[in-house]
């Protein structure tokens, strides 16, 4: 990808590569700390709901969905799984990657093939799950948007409904796969 | 309306603290403290994405997928200017709030170009980073069909973040 492009620029442009790429690095820089103070506020807020037992409680009312959804008995596992979904429904994608590495190790069964659940969680997690998109609010609050958190509740409907196809294909399609078996 | 959620949000949290008598002042200060580290962890991708991005963008590689997968997105109820987002996103998660920002700068934070981003921000993930990361600590090898259905599920929900953007 940067070969080819940098192929490109060789013909129509040689002198701009190097300044493209310290401006972009400047560029990665200066977000790099607007996310930082992002970071900062949500991390802490994510502490006290930590702290206060919230999200304790939280992984209690996801758990029966999760044992639905997932297929997981185990109430560990179940744990671990609760805690990444409620991260990313806070937005927090980063602080909800540690949770997932662990539920894929406590899932793996050491085949080689992903199984039903570990499938669920990826398609889950990449459809996002996402009550607040708070690092976007952070991000449209600094760009000076009138309203940064407008964008909520279209964000809640578009998230539920790819949440929802993604659960309803990974059934699918493993219904399918044990038919055809 | 939904001004007041996060604020609502935000005070029930330090109420339901203060009930539970803790210090909600050094917890804040202990969550906070992971945000430098976790920056400068990312940093590096960050800049790296951001370079083969701009290297990308510069040579004209996009505008000029972008220009031939447009007519498709077209057809989908996705406006033009949003397909380098949507094609990148599966990608780089900071890439793709590279921009974000840009699309911010170009059209306004309160445009509809900018709202339909951030909701299609929201409903999407980095897929493919997703599925390495998650994955890194496991003997898995074969994902079967996770990947496939995760990109069918995005593209849906950029559809559907265009037409809510609309309309709300």
């Amino acid at each position: 990808m940067m070969l080819s492009s940098m192929l490109v620029l060789l013909v129509i442009n040689p002198a701009a590569v190097l300044s493209e790429m310290i401006s972009a690095s400047t560029d990665a820089l200066k977000l790099c700390i607007e996310l930082c103070a992002v970071y900062c506020v949500w991390l802490g807020i994510m502490q006290l709901v930590e702290l206060s037992g919230l999200g304790e409680k939280l992984a209690e009312v996801l758990r029966p969905a999760i044992r639905k959804i997932f297929r997981v008995d185990n109430p560990d596992t179940q744990k671990i799984i609760a805690l990444n979904l409620s991260a990313n429904m806070l937005g927090i994608g980063n602080a909800a990657t540690p949770m997932g590495i662990r539920a894929m190790q406590a899932l793996d069964d050491g085949s080689g093939k992903a199984n039903f659940a570990m499938i669920m969680l990826i398609v889950v997690n990449a459809t996002s799950i996402q009550l607040l998109p708070t690092t976007i609010i952070g991000l449209r609050a600094s760009a000076g948007s009138s309203n940064p958190a407008d964008i909520i509740l279209p964000t809640i409907i578009a998230t539920f409904c790819t949440t929802a196809l993604g659960i309803l294909l990974v059934f699918l399609v493993d219904k399918f796969k044990r038919r055809r078996r | 309306m939904s001004a007041y959620i996060l604020p609502i949000l935000f005070i029930f949290l330090f109420a339901y603290c203060l009930h539970k008598k803790i210090n909600t002042y050094d917890g804040f200060v202990a969550g906070a403290k992971g945000a430098i580290k976790l920056v400068v962890e990312i940093f590096p991708y960050i800049a790296s994405i951001l370079i083969a991005v701009a290297l990308l963008r510069a040579s004209g590689i996009t505008n000029f997928l972008a220009e031939i997968l447009s007519p498709v997105f077209n057809l989908l109820g996705i406006p033009t200017q949003l397909v380098e987002l949507v094609l990148l996103r599966p990608f780089t998660g900071s890439g793709s709030y590279g921009i974000l920002q840009d699309i911010f700068l170009q059209y306004g934070v309160d445009s509809y170009i900018s709202r339909c981003a951030c909701v299609i921000m929201g409903c999407s993930e980095t897929i493919f980073y997703v599925a390495t990361v998650y994955l890194s600590q496991t003997k898995v090898k074969k994902l079967l069909y996770a990947i496939p259905v995760a990109l069918v599920c995005s593209l849906a929900g950029t559809i559907v973040a265009c037409l809510i953007c609309k309309v709300i």
